[in-house]
């Protein structure tokens, strides 16, 4: 059953620890560690937890640009944790990102045309005139000048840098695009701009989006459907609306909580999480959010649960369900 | 306008790649069919110039917006600019002096130890007439400048054959070494692991290798010749570079512009080319530029403890023979004295400038 454009199975991201001289190999940090989902085409699913949790990681390695530890990501029903480096080379054409910070992500001694150009000319798209004429045409796409393709990063504002990111990416014309905290590093009047900017694109040329971000009023503005990740693993996953309306899994019932509401008077219990983030090197047994969780019970300490799906396409991974 | 700067990437190689054929077919005429057409150390000299030009002066000009951006920086410290317009000079002189000025070598002891124009001194001289040693005054002259050595050689042909040398020196034997040391540091920081681990390694041995040992050992070998001498300097003086390339590269690799490229499909040739090796070109500038007086300091005294090359006359081989007369003729020591230490000024000011104009950091 083809479930959409990607699938992930299973994803184990782990990053080892070495020690001593010969860098003896004595843990792991597990940062990503067992995710599964989908993304159908033209959807966007938003990916929302603290720093340190794995997303972007999971976003990295989703489109190899890390090798993964285990499992599979089907892309078109095909597992790209096998291809070989011409098979890549071809995604690459099909899967881009955004990245976090616009002032690194840019090549401070390239053009803007350059950056851009940069996919044409490694996929050897176009000849050199269809080369230039491409890339003022995306600058245009994104809100930009034509002018803007002979200046360089610093010649910019944030914002105009992530508005030349987002034309990067499109450059190759990709049908899935992993934004990586896109507007995380920005005013929050630009923060609106660049959103708008990313949905439009999403209608117009038909974009799948893995958006990840910290920020849940971010990822309720732009998901269709909100995946919740804490320590590594997906705890819940479900629309966006449903998400909002029936929040589940006592983490996001936290998180939702911590959203800072427009009306003053408006009452509404903050639940106050105690302790930090385990860490990823050794995750708590069983699962991984017991040590925080207002509503532990003894299960919770022995085993880990898994994702239950219950009404309304929503999963949870939590013992209080299903 | 934009059409020229990106047909670049293909017309610039194809013109450096003919380039160099042309000085390869001057090498094997020169071997096989003519005698001497150039001196082995005049095409060390022209692979350097053909590099600077296409590799240096090249992206220069067509990057004119990015190098007028970091000129305007550079220029807003004013000993830099000293440094850069004294550094032109010295090139200038280097290039057309020895043409102007008389032979360096031509000894004549009629009018040895002549003082700089404006100053005299007293000295014994001999007298052909009556076969005896006279005290007598002896001014500078028109005809001699700066004067002249024991041997009643021309100081100012000297030094400018002087600086022709240490310019050689510095530039080929820091640009030996900067070269060697970026491919190091840049593959080590890109393979990582072993790779890197085996790099550095090596780097460190290097570091502790006695340079001079080495430097008597070639001498010993090859005859105390100039090319050896750029040589030696060049193959044991990377080391720095390799580790500051490393570090440098290393923190680049982690910015976010070296993941977009590779998410983009560059490889990794494309990546180490065209992102790693131009950003840490900056720093590869000014460690050179800083590089170069030490290169020429080392030369100098080289030939001072008289391990030079004694076909050349460079500053050191002057000093080293100012140093014998100093109580009658100190003009002989202190001129190429000054020289150095001009030169070493000025690029360490440059070096200075520079450094602060492309870190984007410092507010100018």
């Amino acid at each position: 059953m083809s479930k959409g454009l990607v699938e992930v199975e299973n994803l184990k991201k782990y990053y080892p620890v070495t020690a001593g001289l010969l860098s003896r190999h004595v843990a792991d940090v597990k940062a990503v560690d067992g995710v599964s989902f989908y993304i159908m085409e033209g959807e966007t699913l938003g990916l929302v937890g603290e720093s340190g949790c794995g997303k972007s990681s999971l976003g990295r390695t989703l489109l190899r640009l890390e090798e993964p530890t285990a499992g599979r990501v089907l892309y078109k029903g095909s597992d790209i944790t096998r291809w070989d480096k011409r098979q890549l080379k071809e995604l690459r054409k099909e899967a881009q990102m955004i990245f976090q910070d616009p002032q690194s992500s840019l090549d401070p001694r390239m053009t803007i045309g350059d950056s851009i150009g940069e996919a044409l000319l490694i996929h050897s798209i176009g000849s050199e005139k269809d080369r230039l004429e491409r890339v003022e045409e995306l600058l245009k796409r994104v809100g930009l000048e034509p002018e803007h393709a002979m200046r360089y990063p610093h010649e910019l504002s944030g914002g105009q840098k992530q508005r030349v990111g987002i034309a990067r990416a499109l450059a190759v014309t990709p049908k899935l695009i992993v934004a990586d905290e896109p507007v995380s590093a920005l005013d929050v009047s630009v923060q609106a701009q660049i959103l708008n900017l990313i949905m439009d694109l999403q209608r117009e040329l038909e974009l799948a989006y893995l958006f990840i971000a910290h920020d849940l009023a971010v990822i309720g503005q732009v998901s269709d459907r909100i995946a919740v990740m804490y320590l590594g693993q997906i705890i819940e996953l479900a629309d966006r609306t449903e998400l909002f309306s029936h929040p589940l899994h006592p983490y996001t019932e936290a998180l939702l909580s911590a959203i800072p509401l427009p009306d003053p008077h408006q009452k509404r219990e903050r639940i106050l999480l105690q302790g930090e983030v385990p860490s990823p090197v050794n995750p708590p047994p069983g699962c991984r959010f017991h040590t925080r969780c207002p509503r532990v019970m003894k299960l919770c300490r022995q085993e880990l649960p898994t994702l239950k799906l219950l009404e309304g396409n929503h999963l949870v991974s939590c013992h209080l369900y299903g | 306008m934009k059409k020229i700067s990106s047909k670049v990437g293909g017309l610039k190689n194809l013109m450096f790649i003919g380039a160099l054929l042309v000085l390869g077919l001057i090498l094997l005429l020169d071997i096989y069919l003519v005698d001497k057409i150039l001196a082995p150390l005049e095409y060390f000299y022209l692979f350097f110039a053909i590099l600077v030009i296409f590799y240096g002066l090249y992206p220069l000009y067509v990057n004119r917006r990015l190098t007028k951006y970091y000129w305007e920086r550079t220029k807003r410290h004013r000993l830099a600019v000293f440094g850069l317009s004294f550094i032109a000079f010295l090139i200038a002189v280097a290039i057309i002096g020895p043409f102007l000025t008389q032979d360096p070598t031509k000894v004549n002891f009629e009018e040895k130890n002549l003082p700089p124009l404006g100053f005299s001194i007293q000295q014994s001289v001999y007298d052909l007439k009556t076969g005896e040693f006279v005290t007598r005054e002896t001014p500078g002259t028109w005809k001699h400048l700066l004067g002249t050595d024991d041997k009643g050689r021309d100081m100012l042909a000297m030094l400018v054959s002087g600086a022709r040398v240490s310019l050689q020196v510095g530039l080929l034997a820091t640009f030996i070494a900067i070269l060697i040391g970026t491919i190091m540091g840049v593959l080590s920081a890109y393979l990582g692991g072993w790779a890197d681990m085996g790099l550095m390694r090596f780097t460190d041995i290097m570091m502790t290798f006695p340079f001079f040992l080495l430097l008597v050992f070639i001498i010993f070998i090859f005859g105390p010749s100039l090319a050896f001498i750029i040589l030696a300097i060049g193959l044991t003086g990377w080391t720095g570079t390799a580790r500051l390339v490393r570090s440098e590269a290393l923190s680049l690799r982690t910015r976010e512009f070296i993941m977009a490229s590779k998410s983009l499909g560059a490889s990794d040739a494309r990546i180490i080319f065209r992102h790693l090796i131009p950003n840490v070109l900056s720093s590869i500038i000014v460690i050179a530029t800083l590089s170069i007086p030490a290169v020429i300091l080392a030369e100098a005294a080289l030939s001072f403890i008289g391990l030079g090359d004694p076909t050349v006359t460079s500053w050191g081989v002057v000093l080293h023979a100012g140093q014998r007369t100093l109580d009658i003729a100190w003009w002989v020591a202190v001129e190429p004295g000054i020289m150095l230490f001009l030169t070493v000024l000025a690029f360490n000011f440059l070096g200075d400038g520079i450094r602060d104009a492309f870190d984007p950091r410092s507010q100018l």
